[in-house]
């Protein structure tokens, strides 16, 4: 109750912030706007060719759409610029603050700048999902929705995860940006279904910037191909990640209190 | 006040590792594959206790292990060697009934947040200490009317002075009600009114609720108003502690004597080092052991139409203690 009273705190700080800047808005959601627009030509043209991709039908691929657009606005409000911040604040000597607070580091440092126009990403991708899925005759059951459910919710801890253990090479190394820059360029090669690309860009998307387990593997529970084993595979992944991820921040840690000055 | 130490600090030390590179290219390309490191000794075998309620004042020159001092009595920074206590906890085990009670403030170093208004970074605060709603207020009301904040709660921190902003990093860093307050040049780059009131508001509000104060400072008027006892440290090792006067009759082996006389530009250079000269006022230096003897001889000696005799600048005693 209390995580979930100072998320809502952090929320709402989210918000004045972004109110200090208000034409900030109307940029995002153009943006967003134009980059569903392109994304959606793009699938037209595709699909103009073709009537399968990699075994996809256009329906498919236009949820995975909606997959992409939802985890990547979560990505873009939340973890990003909160992995940023932490990176700065312990450059700048300020993440002493975090550690002088009596709650959990890693939790506050988390969630501790919420980029709140981002909603627009998550909204339109909800939407685009939604679309697809009427489009299609909403014919999926309870089983399908709970199974996309929770390998959203893995997916989405495993990007997470992922995301933390490269922000906290900052307690060794200070200067990591550039590493962010290349997750984010290799996100976007999540707007397709892995399965089209070369076995060995499958491999690095899978599992070395684990883009497929957030969105082709949620995109698939909706399109009834979802396999036990991917399910399980994401399960335990993410199970795995989040333990590892919280041991490598410790060490982190323990780092940054015997070296800094 | 209890007889137990809300501080004790044991034969404490910290050494850094720190990487060593040789300037120019080849070195830095050679230091991205095999790094040397040296061992620097930043504390060295310091020990102090601070009984609950004292102000004590920290003074050093730049990198004399002040601030790391801090940081491990703050918890941030991991001891490499000795023990230490603050409140019954170990501070770099970071207990969040240890977390609760303290508060660190870093004069060069911001908590707040550069575009919101003021009260809701202190939101924030409150929702990270679970401060409930009616001891909020009941504080803030307080802090608000001995810092004068009431105008500045709903103004944006990028839209305050400096002093405002320090006034307010002051504030949310006492919401919680912290026992122990760790400050690290709170009063830096501010101007002598807001200094000023800085310390009276410490000072106040060390008197109202008994609150342990560690401080350093560069300004000697911050110690000299604030704290009755001083520890020093320079080079990472503890040069003195104990009350201020003490450390002026040891570092210091002169007095101050200010002579105003009936005549104008006497010459007094044959009674000791004449430092000033304005009008019929002169200002003496002499050597501890002579001034009895040298204030004698001036009485006898002058129309003297008043005299007295005063210990030297603390800046100067300090520069003393340095020189040594």
């Amino acid at each position: 109750m209390y995580y979930l009273k100072l998320i809502w705190t952090f929320f709402r700080i989210g918000i004045l912030n972004e109110m200090a800047y208000r034409v900030n808005f109307y940029v995002q959601l153009l943006q967003s706007l134009l980059s569903l627009g392109t994304a959606i030509a793009g699938l037209a043209i595709v699909f103009s060719h073709t009537d399968t991709l990699g075994g996809w039908q256009a329906v498919d691929i236009l949820a995975l759409l909606g997959v992409f657009m939802f985890v990547g606005g979560v990505i873009g409000m939340v973890i990003s610029p909160s992995m940023s911040q932490l990176m700065d604040d312990v450059r700048r000597g300020i993440f002493d603050y975090t550690l002088t607070k009596p709650c959990d580091a890693q939790f506050l440092a988390s969630i501790s700048q919420i980029r709140v126009w981002r909603l627009t990403d998550i909204l339109l991708g909800a939407g685009v999902l939604i679309a697809a899925l009427i489009y299609r005759g909403l014919d999926i059951g309870p089983r399908e929705a709970l199974a996309f459910a929770f390998v959203l919710c893995t997916g989405g801890s495993i990007i997470y995860s992922f995301w933390l253990m490269l922000a906290t090479l900052t307690f060794w190394f200070l200067r990591i940006e550039n590493i962010l820059h290349i997750f984010q360029s290799m996100y976007e090669a999540g707007r397709w279904p892995i399965g089209i690309y070369p076995h060995w860009l499958r491999y690095i998307l899978t599992f070395l910037v684990p883009v497929a387990f957030a969105i082709t593997v949620p995109a698939e529970a909706l399109s009834g191909r979802l396999t036990p084993e991917s399910m399980i595979t994401s399960g335990l992944l993410c199970a795995f990640l989040i333990a590892f991820s919280r041991w490598f921040w410790k060490r982190g840690l323990k780092n940054y209190s015997g070296a800094s000055a | 006040m209890s007889n137990i130490p809300d501080i004790t600090v044991q034969n404490l030390g910290k050494t850094y590792e720190v990487p060593q590179r040789e300037p120019g290219l080849g070195a830095a390309l050679k230091s991205l594959i095999s790094r040397t490191t040296r061992d620097v000794e930043a504390v060295k075998n310091i020990s102090f206790s601070v009984a609950p309620g004292e102000i004590v004042g920290f003074l050093g020159p730049n990198g004399a292990g002040k601030t790391t001092t801090l940081k491990m009595l703050s918890g941030l920074l991991h001891p490499t060697a000795g023990e230490i206590s603050v409140i019954g906890h170990t501070p770099y085990a970071r207990h969040k009934n240890f977390l609760n009670r303290i508060t660190l403030v870093m004069g060069q170093r911001n908590q707040l947040m550069w575009d919101i208004p003021v009260a809701d970074s202190f939101e924030r605060n409150r929702a990270i200490y679970r401060i409930s709603h009616g001891e909020y207020k009941k504080t803030l009301d307080e802090l608000s009317t001995l810092l004068d904040l009431s105008d500045l709660l709903s103004k944006p921190v990028r839209n305050l002075s400096l002093g405002e902003r320090m006034k307010c990093e002051i504030a949310a860093a006492l919401l919680h009600r912290p026992q122990v307050l760790f400050l690290d040049e709170p009063t830096i780059g501010l101007d002598v009114t807001m200094q000023r009131r800085i310390r009276a508001f410490l000072g106040e509000y060390n008197r109202r609720h008994s609150a342990t104060v560690l401080l350093t400072s560069h300004y000697m008027a911050d110690v000299e108003a604030l704290c009755k006892r001083v520890i020093i440290i320079h080079h990472g090792e503890l040069l003195f502690d104990g009350d201020l006067s003490a450390l002026i009759e040891r570092f210091s082996p002169h007095k101050t004597i200010v002579v105003d006389l009936e005549t104008e530009r006497a010459d007094l250079s044959s009674y000791g080092e004449v430092i000033t000269a304005e009008g019929n006022s002169v200002t003496l230096r002499v050597p501890k052991t002579k001034t009895a003897d040298v204030t004698g001889k001036l009485l006898a000696n002058l129309p003297v139409i008043d005299l007295t005799v005063e210990d030297p600048p603390i800046e100067e005693v300090i520069e003393q203690v340095f020189s040594n």
